[in-house]
Parts: structure tokens; sequence; C-alpha cells
């Protein structure tokens, strides 16, 4: 285990127009699950790939337990990774796979041994070792190489998407298991998905990248619920959050919003932000959980569509021009063509400024 | 619809068969005749008849005369050398650098490739006395690695294995550096197992073209000791008599053998390197 530490590090590449990554500071505390998330080409790869010493920092540091190994070669790292398409060996078997950074270290036979043999039977792969990795299962190649990262016994585990090639099913198994082997293991991880449900799900913490910057980070609940900008809000929680335009006006001396021709109350937390903004336009948003169908309704919508995605029924409506969808419980969702009345959790709703994209 | 099929399947056959005969006719014919004397040797093409193609009548006095009277087992273990020592020199330079230009980013690098791919545009005979100058200013005339090594720089070995490291995912580079292996670890003990049936392919291809190189062994050894085997059958009869063809054919024969042996042994790489990597024939 080993703290990691990433300071204000940039990659420029030469054909770029702009940096891949500017200025990215980032501390990791030794033994928590990092996952970095963002869209294609926001660079978190690349952040992965300096970390693990397989690309150059244009600028910056990085250090791995007190010892900053930005000039080291990969091997000199003390981490492992795990990466998107697998990278096994294809001419070795999977005992050869996963020894043979413990043979080029020059380990003894039989500690080798060992370490293979326990890592196959914490993964299940035992029955496997003299299998060639085109003889496997995309779920049993991707447990050879967890293994090949284990045994090595790293201080830092990377891992490259290392579910994207494979379908719903095994990933949400191996999700399972890569979380289950982080508690066991307790090695500090840097877990690198596009996919939000990954993000939530396995991390400590979540970091959000966007055009190489670190957006927002903190734990999976906090970037749900208190987004600090729209392009979080929108990235993170699926289905997506529902975006309205809004206009502030007053209402007997109190705030309110106004959004289509419903005006509806700022929530008690909000009021002195928006009480500022009287008579600007805002954003507000809102999660397709936020809207309810009990209690008084705030405003009624026609329903265009409803999905049932069994526990929940997802109905998408037009409100204020946008669309937006609810899930709500199946029995109360209103079908196709029909009007549904809603209620709004506006004590859970997030407002942004629409120029900037922050959250209020 | 099923006799249609087997009417097509026919045709098919029919025409396969008629071409593998056409191929496999001059082959018939020089096998043929390295067992008929040179009187029936003769007799049975003019007029051509079917008997040119069978070895009726055989002897094998040619095979006795030209085991006895010419230099061809030394040729034979010259032209091994030679094939061999081209072979395993073309298969490390041509991976080295295959390997620098799909790998290592440097400036000019496409330019470097395609100047090399030009060089497939010029004729071996173009390049004869160039080369002679070259490899006598190195000393080498008149040697065995003064005919292998003009040739182990080969643009089409590049090609061919540049386009398989191509395919080869750069992540097992990757996970090997992480590994802890070298530029040099990486390079034979990933990269090059992985590459396998080009290679091989690269490895016969330089084999068969090296085995069968007749001008420039014949420009740059004149030592009867360092001649190749296609050298020593085209020079086995005197300047001032005509040729035994028995014996010319026998010879031939000798020197085809050992080439279809390998062939029918690797045949299955050699088919497979040249679908997989986009040049058919």
């Amino acid at each position: 285990m080993a703290d990691v530490s990433l300071k204000k590090v940039g990659k420029t590449y030469e054909n770029a127009s702009a940096n891949t990554i500017e200025d990215l500071s980032l501390d990791i505390r030794s033994g928590e699950f990092v996952v970095l998330v963002g869209p294609s080409g926001c660079g978190k790869s690349t952040t992965l790939r300096m970390l693990a010493g397989l690309e150059e920092l244009s600028e910056g540091e990085i250090w791995i337990a007190n010892r900053r190994v930005d000039e080291l070669e990969p091997r000199d790292r003390n981490i492992a990774m795990v990466f998107q398409n697998y990278a096994l060996y294809p001419h070795m078997t999977v005992a050869q796979n996963m020894s043979f950074g413990l043979r080029l270290a020059g380990m003894d036979k039989a500690e080798i041994r060992r370490r293979v043999e326990e890592a196959a039977k914490l993964l299940d792969i035992a029955p496997l070792l003299d299998r060639r990795p085109k003889q496997l299962s995309g779920g049993q190649r991707q447990r050879v190489a967890m293994g090949r990262a284990m045994v090595r016994d790293p201080a830092v585990f990377l891992f490259d998407e290392p579910l994207s090639n494979l379908d719903a099913k095994l990933r949400g198994q191996m999700r399972a298991e890569i979380r289950r082997l982080h508690k066991r293991l307790k090695a500090t991880t840097v877990y690198v998905t596009h996919d939000q449900v990954e993000a939530m799900t396995l991390a400590d913490r979540v970091v959000v990248l966007n055009k190489g910057k670190i957006e927002q980070q903190g734990t999976p609940q906090e970037l749900y619920e208190r987004p600090a900008t729209r392009f979080v809000a929108g990235f993170i929680g699926s289905p997506t959050m529902n975006f309205l335009p809004a206009k502030v006006v007053t209402e007997s001396t109190r705030p309110a919003l106004r959004i289509g021709e419903a005006t509806i109350p700022v929530p008690a937390h909000k009021a002195e932000t928006v009480l500022q903004r009287v008579g600007q336009d805002i954003e507000i948003g809102l999660r397709p959980e936020h809207f309810l169908v009990d209690g008084p309704a705030d405003l009624s919508a026609t329903i265009d569509m409803a999905e049932l995605l069994g526990p929940t029924t997802l109905v998408h409506f037009t409100l204020a021009g946008m669309t937006c969808s609810a899930m709500l419980p199946p029995e109360l969702a209103a079908p196709e063509g029909e009007v549904q009345s809603l209620r709004i959790a506006f004590d859970r709703m997030s407002i942004f400024d629409p120029k900037t994209g922050h959250a209020l | 619809m099923k006799k249609h099929h087997m009417r097509r399947a026919f045709f098919v056959t029919l025409v396969i068969a008629l071409i593998l005969c056409c191929f496999l006719a001059p082959y018939a014919w020089i096998v043929a005749s390295s067992f008929k004397n040179q009187l029936t040797l003769f007799n049975d093409v003019t007029p051509l008849s079917w008997k040119a193609f069978l070895p009726v009548g055989g002897t094998i006095e040619n095979y006795q005369s030209l085991f006895k009277r010419t230099n061809v087992l030394t040729a034979l273990a010259n032209t091994a050398i030679v094939a061999g020592g081209q072979v395993a020199l073309t298969l490390l330079l041509c991976s080295m650098a295959a390997y620098s230009l799909t790998r290592v980013s440097f400036p000019g690098a496409k330019i470097v490739f395609v100047l090399i791919l030009l060089t497939f545009l010029l004729p071996i005979e173009a390049l004869m006395v160039p080369l002679y100058q070259v490899v006598s200013g190195l000393g080498l005339s008149n040697t065995l690695l003064g005919v292998m090594i003009p040739w182990v720089a080969s643009p089409f070995g590049l090609f061919l294995l540049k386009q398989a490291f191509e395919e080869l995912p750069v992540e097992l580079e990757d996970a090997a550096r992480i590994d802890g292996a070298g530029h040099v670890r990486i390079f034979f003990s990933i990269v090059l197992p992985n590459v396998k049936v080009p290679m091989l392919t690269l490895g016969l291809i330089t084999f068969l073209f090296s085995w069968n190189s007749f001008l420039w062994p014949l420009v740059i050894v004149q030592d009867p000791a360092n001649q190749v085997i296609q050298v020593a059958i085209a020079q086995q009869g005197s300047p001032t008599q005509l040729p035994n063809w028995g014996e010319t054919f026998a010879g031939a024969t000798v020197a085809t053998l050992p080439l279809i042996l390998l062939f029918l042994l690797l045949q299955k790489y050699f088919t497979q390197g040249m679908t997989t990597s986009g040049i058919k024939g």
C-alpha cells in the first residue's frame, strides 16, 4: 500500500492543438480506491499511463510511497496494471503469463509457484493455469490479467477500463469481484472508466475529468447529490439528470422559479443564493427520481413514452420545451398519452449558472 | 439444384486439374528426362509425346555421372549455407528494422519507409554493377558471405513484418514493460513469438529466393569451390561441347528436391502468412 500524488501534472502531445492534461493535481491515500471517470478524450487514460510510466510527463511530478517516480521506468515504480484488452501474452500459458514479471525479477522458482497458485486460487482460475489465453473466455482472461497484477504484490494497482470488453452480466460480476478483492488486499487502486455506473459502484472517491482537468472529486454520493458543475451533473447518474431553463422571480417577497407555465418555490437552503439573481435566467437540474407522484402536484405533463424497467417505470415527457424523464412506481405511472401529475422534490434539485455551468 | 451444384463442382475441379497440369508438366518433364539418355530424351519431344513426361526406359546414368563428374554436392552444401545464412540474417535485420519503423517514432520515419519500398522498383539486373563494386570493395567477392550479404536487407521482408507488427496490440509491450522487460527482452520474448507466421513466411520466401538465385552468384563467385547449385548446374557442361541434357535435368531435380520438401513441411505457414499479410500472389 502506498500514497500516490500527482503534482501539477501536464501532458502535451506534439501534434495536439491543446494540452491533453493541464495542471492536474491529485492526492490518493494509501489503500484508497479512486476512479478516474470522464468522456472519451478527457485524459483519464493518459493520466493512468503517466502514473504507470508508459507516457512521459510534459510537466509536473508523480510521487508513489513518498518517492518521486516520474523519471523511473515502469518496472521501478512498484505498480501493476490491468489493461482494457487484458494484454495477455498469447504465446504463454496462464501460469507463464502470471509469472513473467517475477521471472524477470529473478525471483526464486518456489516462491513464484507459491504466488501464482495463491493468486489463481483466490481468483478461481487454478484449473486454467496450463491453458493459453485464446482458450479462455473474456471473464477468465480478465481474471488472469488481475492475477498477473496481483502476484507482483504492487504498491499500486492501475486498471484501464478493464471491464469494457465484457458483456453486461459479466461486467456486473467482475465489478463485484474487483470490489471484493480491493477490500481483501487493501491496495491503493486507480481505476479508469468512462462508465459512471462502474465509477459509482467501485470508488471510495470519484474524480471526474473533463478536457484534461479535474471537474470535481468526491465520494460517489457527493458527486451524485451535489454536483459542482452542470457537466458532472449530466455525466454522473443514469438515467441522466434533467436540465430545465428557469427564471428567478419573487412571489410575496420570496424567491421562486418560473419553469414554463409553472412557478415553483426555491428550497430554503438555496433561497439566499437565488435571491441575488432575481430577473435572471438560471438552469435547474432534477434527477429522474426527484419527480414524485405523492402529495400535492406542482405541475402536470403529458407522457410521451413510458418504459417499464421492472421495479420502476421511466416516463418521458416535455417540460418547458425540454424532454424530461422521471422514475416512477409502475403502478402510479400514467400510460403514454395521458396526463401525469407530478410533485418535485425541490430540496434535492441542483441550480446552475447557465453561462458558467457552475452550481449555485 | 443438387444436380446443378454437382455440375458446377465437376467443372471447377476440371479447371483446377487443367491448371495443375500446366504447372506440373515442366517439372514432370524435367524429372522424367533426368532418367533418360540424350537420344531418348530428344526422340520423346520430336514430336512431343506422352512419353516425355514419364521416365520410360529409365536409367540412373545421368545421376551417377552428375555426382561423379561435377561438384554438385559441394554446390548443394554451399547453397544450403548461403540460403540458411540469408534466412537468418534477413529475419534478424528485417524484423528489427520493421519494429523500429512501427514502434519508434522519429522524424522522417515515413520517408525512410517509402524510400526503402521504392527499392522494390529497381530490377535486380540494374543493381548488379554497383553491388559488385560494393561487395568487391568489401573484399567479399568469391565468398559465400558475398553471395548472401546484398540481399539480407529485404524491402519485401520489411514491408511484410511491418504489417505484422502493426497488427500486434501495443498493450502487450506496455504490459511487458510493467512486468520489467527492457526493449531487447520485449522484442525477443514478446514481439517475435507473436509474429511467428509472417516470420516463417519471410524465411521460406527468402530461402526460395536464395536457393534459386543464379545471376548474382554467377557474377560474384568465380571459384568453383564456392559456387552455388544453380550456377553449378548451368556450368556442368564443357563450353566446347553440346550440353548433356539428361545430366542437366538430373541436377535440376536434385536442386529442386530440398525446396519441395521444405515447402511441403511449411506450406501451412506460407499460405497463412500470405493471406494474413494481405499479399496474395
